[in-house]
């Protein structure tokens, strides 16, 4: 089986300063991966350059068998969804938020009716009332979780979280928890909670951008 | 009606009404007199220049000569916007370039061949001026659109990132900041021909009349360049920024660090 993500000695400088050095690893279909590290160590860095946000200096970034160029760029980002700590909504209305990516032309016409809009949402333990709240209004976690709702309403495949459970309750997480609970999705994420490293597959550690130690949770 | 000159002494009975300013600054504890003396002396110095050589360019009235002079004020005014916008000139200056010289060349000679047709198109007291008064409004308005598209794209770099991951094409993902930019480059000049002769009488008007003019030969010049304004204002900031993108961003959309000038 090819890996779905895989970094092949991957070196990255921004403003001249190191940010990864030598990173490899490889990600499988449907497995849960974790980045931990100290603040600065460079996990946020993985997940930008794997979607092409930092230029890669040295070594090879690829996806599916295919590297990571100016042409590939657009496939991994259609099939990937990165949600971050505070996630952008980009419009007024939570149903607008919901909508945007049906504006562009790559969706135009895969635009989602309000039945599935409410399944998705339920499935995150979200209800209907909420498409006719204002973006600005609603909490950090349940905007996390429109944005998660937006990557599913994409049929999107993997999934790199930025310390997505930092603001989510129990239920939340739980909701979480069950919608990457499926093996056709696959999950790189940043994360410190207890109960999602347990949950996850692999956790890789990083140190001052260089990946120390690959593990699973309790013995790493 | 010949327009009266100001003779000498009265031009230095001029120069000493800045004392009164001066003066009043002063008392309110605002030590500007370098500041002021070093204004009016360029002012004074740049404007006699220009004088000589106006005089000289219009009575060679020769085309050459006045499309020098035009393709000087275009170069100036280029690396002015650039370095008023917070870019560097060496990514945006052909681009900026080809933008103001393209909207200047077509509303000038749209205003001259078409409108006013005076015996010859390339009459240096016709298009030496009025290209120069296009120029200067354009000027700002594309300092003030490159300087906010590009300002409010770098501060709102993880949206511009959220919709290239929605699917949006690097186009798509800017048009937001591309519209909110060349309406803010527009809107002075809009809300300057609703407010023309209400709030001020405009300087152009108030030259030809004070010149000799009938004023409604003045009014319709200044109809004239306002129209020509608005026009290439829009075109030049709208080419501007298209043809600023393919330097702007790398080859994976993401915007070039290098291209802002941090020193500014």
């Amino acid at each position: 089986m090819n890996p779905i993500i895989r970094f092949d000695q991957v070196s990255v400088q921004v403003r001249e300063k190191v940010i990864l050095s030598n990173i490899s690893f490889a990600l499988f279909t449907g497995e849960k991966a974790v980045l931990c590290g100290k603040s600065g160590s460079g996990k946020s860095s993985v997940l930008r350059t794997f979607i092409g946000l930092h230029a890669v200096a040295r070594g090879g970034v690829y996806f599916q068998q295919m590297p990571l160029t100016p042409v590939s760029v657009h496939a991994i980002r259609s099939a990937t969804a990165y949600i971050g700590q505070e996630p952008v909504l980009g419009a007024e209305r939570v149903r607008d938020a919901l909508l945007l990516p049906f504006q562009f032309k790559s969706h135009r016409n895969h635009r989602p009716s309000d039945v599935r809009l409410i399944e998705v949402l339920n499935r995150l333990h979200l209800t209907a009332d909420i498409l006719h709240q204002k973006s600005s209004r609603i909490s950090g976690g349940e905007k996390q979780r429109i944005a998660l709702a937006r990557g599913l309403l994409l049929g999107k495949s993997l999934y790199l979280l930025d310390e997505i459970t930092s603001a989510l309750d129990a239920d939340s997480k739980q909701a979480v928890f069950d919608v990457f609970s499926d093996p056709r999705l696959t999950v790189l994420s940043v994360a410190h909670d207890s109960d999602w490293l347990a949950r996850c597959d692999r956790i890789f550690e990083l140190e001052a951008g260089r990946l120390v130690q690959v593990g699973h949770y309790g013995n790493t | 009606m010949e327009t009266l000159d100001i003779e000498m002494p009265r031009m230095a009975l001029l120069y000493a009404l800045c004392l009164l300013p001066w003066l009043l600054l002063r008392a309110l504890g605002l030590l500007l007199s370098r500041d002021i003396g070093i204004s009016v002396l360029r002012m004074s110095v740049q404007l006699a220049l220009v004088g000589f050589y106006l005089k000289w360019l219009f009575d060679l009235n020769n085309p050459w000569f006045n499309g020098l002079w035009i393709l000087m004020m275009l170069l100036v005014a280029d690396f002015s916007i650039l370095r008023r916008a917070g870019l560097k000139v060496r990514y945006f200056a052909l681009t900026t370039f080809t933008a103001i010289a393209f909207s200047i060349v077509f509303s000038t000679a749209f205003l001259v061949v078409l409108v006013i047709q005076p015996a010859h198109y390339y009459d240096a007291r016709y298009i030496v001026p009025l290209a120069g008064m296009i120029l200067g409004n354009c000027l700002q308005g594309n300092v003030i659109a490159l300087e906010r598209f590009y300002s409010v794209l770098r501060k709102n770099e993880n949206e511009y990132a959220t919709f290239l991951m929605l699917g949006a094409t690097r186009q798509e993902a800017v048009q937001m900041y591309f519209r909110d930019a060349i309406k803010a480059a527009i809107n002075p000049t809009i809300a300057g021909m609703a407010t023309m002769g209400l709030v001020s009488l405009p300087g152009m008007m108030t030259g030809q009349i004070l010149g000799g003019s009938e004023p409604w030969v003045a009014v319709k010049y200044q109809i004239a360049i306002m129209i020509c304004i608005f026009t290439s204002t829009t075109l030049a900031t709208i080419i501007n920024l298209k043809l600023s993108l393919n330097s702007a961003f790398n080859a994976f959309d993401v915007l070039r660090d290098e291209v802002i000038d941090k020193q500014s």
